[in-house]
């Protein structure tokens, strides 16, 4: 097997990984926003059981949910295919993670222009999407980088679910060509610049929206 | 005989099996919160070294292993090495692996509870008659740690919650014991919600002993 | 025999000149005022001669020993040189008793009950003792000045310097830091302070040094220099201050 087609090899995966990547992701920060939007807006009914949501959605492993997700439904009737289940998974965990975030982001938006907003005679969802909304997305970033980049940690779980992604490319090479310790190694460096670019793009988006004076001291790990 | 009856008396009869893997589990656990707290801290005093080559290398480190999955360290010493001849076992590795995982994250948290820290202190220390060793030892090191306590304990959750992906390994601790289970019965669903009420339960009581620990540790007036 | 000697220091940072040669006595029992605008070097002439910067040329005598070189020992000399910082610098997981003791254990090497003791004398000599057991932000502005200050008398400094007393108070303080100060040196102690408070110079020195541009301009009382001074720098810096 020459070298280029382990590369070729690998470059079939990072489609799988980045699409896995992708999907849990959006459904992280879409469930996300949604669950901090209700939180925020009203429905105190339904506080309890967001909290709960995210209490036990953080308390499970990634590997524990998929299981239950892609091969305990079925046997309660419900099938899911592969990616689906990462999704219920992956991406809801990474969801409970993200509306914690929003959340903050929320809290720390200032009082006082939402007042001055609503003494402007706004709706109270009009404040929404034209004070908070836009003032917490910013606020939210490291918090959303830091929630990126362990989704793409976590990705390569979706292997056990028969997703062909970099992982399972890796253990399919490594076994053929016996260069095991290499092609790892070599997967290790790819999984770092698929965050490095990330990261990167995410930086460029932040520039362009970037307005000067408001910013937060919040705490990214990168 | 219905399925929750013959749940019930696989469960039983394994029980033995299962009890160990969570003893496995808990192990894990435990020993790469300290090894990684220890080494997180030991990578965060050289990251404070004057030296640039190796603050280069510290840095490289972090952000190495902040950016890659621990999956793939674990394959590539579990699988990968062997092929060189070099036979480590399931728990060598996984103790390895996630030392190395969990002490960058445990330095991310540190560096960046120190970047916020009042360095006129450090100052004050060092006109006061101070070696470095000691002003890290005395001041640093005890503020940061302070300041991170709410890091470090989520990490050590998180390391509860990732042991579980030792058993892809073969490493057989809780979840690894629960798939065996599964397997006996192929009752998936009861299985895996067991597991899952389980290190719901554990994570809950790392919560409470948390916030006992946070509680202690308080000091007036000092938060990030 | 003077505590510390200053000859012709020089500091420089880069290119910048800070320090131009300065000329410095600092007898046993001084309370020496350093006066100097905003900018002129006063904090850097401090942290000179503790060798927390180093000077980048002249000589420095403490004690009769030359302390410039690089086989000195730096730790021994800054444990002999009390400094109350501008902010103070409390150690803020420290309470006030532990930021007093905390050097006389680890680097004095005395008991913790020999600490202790010591600790709480020097916080009783300066009113503190009552507040031994709170932590910094539990204190005022006055009272953590205070404790820097029994935090730095508790190891039996030669020398104690004081780097803008005033500069994080209320300017209502500035007499009972005055009061303060002209205490400790009727008890003896010998004190270096910088500053460009005018009233509190003038409350605890009656000659001070006037240090501009790198240099020792004047060393005189303050009404000789308030007073039209024929150097047209000294007078453009009582004419800025005055006006407070
Ligand atoms: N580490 C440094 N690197 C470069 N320049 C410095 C450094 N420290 C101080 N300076 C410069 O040296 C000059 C003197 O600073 P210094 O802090 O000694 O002034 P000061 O007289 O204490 O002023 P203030 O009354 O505001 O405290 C300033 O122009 C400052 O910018
Ligand atoms: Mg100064």
């Amino acid at each position: 097997m020459s070298f280029l087609d382990i590369v070729i090899q690998l470059g079939r995966g990072l489609g799988y990984t980045l699409l896995v990547t992708l999907c849990c992701s959006v459904t992280g920060v879409l469930v996300g926003l949604i669950i901090a939007c209700i939180r925020r807006i009203g429905f105190y009914w339904l506080r309890p059981l967001l909290d709960a949501y995210a209490y036990v959605f953080r308390g499970i492993p990634v590997l524990v949910l998929l299981f239950i997700v892609y091969f305990g439904f079925p046997s309660i009737g419900l099938k899911v295919t592969p990616l689906l289940a990462m999704v219920l998974s992956l991406g809801l965990i990474s969801a409970a993670y993200l509306s914690e975030v929003f959340r903050g982001a929320l809290n720390s938006v200032d009082a006082d222009e939402i007042l001055a907003a609503e003494a402007m005679g706004l709706s109270r969802l009009q404040v929404f999407n034209c004070i908070e909304l836009p003032q917490m997305l910013r606020f939210s970033l490291p918090g959303m980088i830091n929630e990126f980049t362990t989704v793409l940690k976590y990705s390569p779980f979706a292997y056990t679910v028969g997703i062909p992604e970099i992982t399972k490319q890796a253990m399919t090479l490594s076994a053929a060509t016996l260069h095991g310790v290499e092609i790892y190694f070599a997967v290790g460096v790819l999984y770092f610049l698929i965050f490095r670019i990330l990261l990167f793009a995410v930086q460029l988006i932040e520039k362009r929206y970037r307005i000067p004076g408001l910013v937060l001291k919040q705490r990214s790990n990168i | 005989m219905n399925g929750w009856a013959r749940f019930h008396s696989d469960l039983l009869e394994q029980s033995p099996l299962i009890l160990m893997g969570l003893s496995k589990t808990l192990q894990l656990t435990a020993i790469i919160s300290l090894s990684g707290l220890i080494f997180g801290i030991v990578i965060f005093y050289a990251s404070l070294s004057r030296n640039n080559a190796l603050r280069c290398v510290i840095n490289g480190y972090i952000s190495f292993f902040i950016g890659m999955p621990l999956i793939v360290l674990l394959f590539l010493l579990y699988y990968g090495l062997p092929q060189w001849g070099i036979k480590l076992s399931p728990f060598q590795v996984a103790v390895f692996s996630f030392t190395l995982n969990v002490a960058a994250y445990n330095a991310a948290y540190l560096t960046s509870a120190y970047n916020g820290l009042d360095h006129a202190e450090m100052e004050a220390a060092r006109a006061q008659g101070f070696s470095p060793r000691q002003i890290f030892k005395l001041i640093t090191l005890p503020q940061v740690m302070r300041l991170s306590v709410p890091a470090l304990t989520n990490q050590v959750i998180g390391n509860l919650k990732d042991s579980s992906v030792a058993f892809l390994i073969q490493y057989t601790e809780f979840f690894a014991r629960i798939q065996e289970l599964a397997a006996t019965n192929f009752q998936f669903f009861k299985a895996y919600l067991l597991a899952a009420i389980v290190y719901l339960a554990l994570v809950s009581l790392i919560v409470i002993a948390a916030r006992l620990i946070e509680k202690r540790l308080v000091i007036p007036g000092f938060t990030s | 025999m003077p505590v510390i000697e200053v000859r012709d220091l020089v500091k420089k940072f880069g290119e910048q000149i800070i320090l131009n040669g300065v000329n410095l006595d600092i007898y046993e029992g001084d309370l020496k005022v350093v006066m100097g605008s905003s900018g002129s070097g006063k904090s850097t002439l401090l942290r000179c001669l503790n060798r927390l910067e180093e000077p980048s040329g002249g000589r420095i005598v403490f004690r009769g020993e030359n302390i410039m070189g690089a086989d000195v020992d730096v730790r021994a000399l800054r444990q002999s040189i009390g400094f109350v910082f501008q902010q103070f610098a409390l150690y803020r997981h420290l309470s006030v008793l532990e930021n007093v003791t905390l050097a006389l254990r680890k680097l004095k090497k005395l008991s913790a009950a020999e600490a202790k003791h010591k600790a709480l004398a020097e916080l009783e000599r300066l009113n503190m003792a009552s507040h031994a057991g709170k932590y910094p932000s539990q204190l005022s502005g006055g009272q953590k000045q205070r404790v820097a200050i029994a935090r730095a008398l508790a190891m039996d400094p030669a020398v104690v310097f004081f780097d803008e007393p005033t500069s994080a108070l209320d300017p209502l303080m500035t007499r009972e830091v005055a009061d303060m100060m002209n205490r400790l040196h009727d008890e003896g102690v010998t004190m270096l302070c910088v500053t460009h408070d005018l009233k509190l110079a003038g409350q605890i020195s009656d000659k001070v040094v006037f240090l501009d541009k790198g240099i020792v301009r004047a060393e005189a009382s303050i009404a000789t220099l308030s007073q039209n001074h024929d150097d047209e720098r000294i007078r453009a810096f009582f004419a800025r201050e005055a006006d407070y």
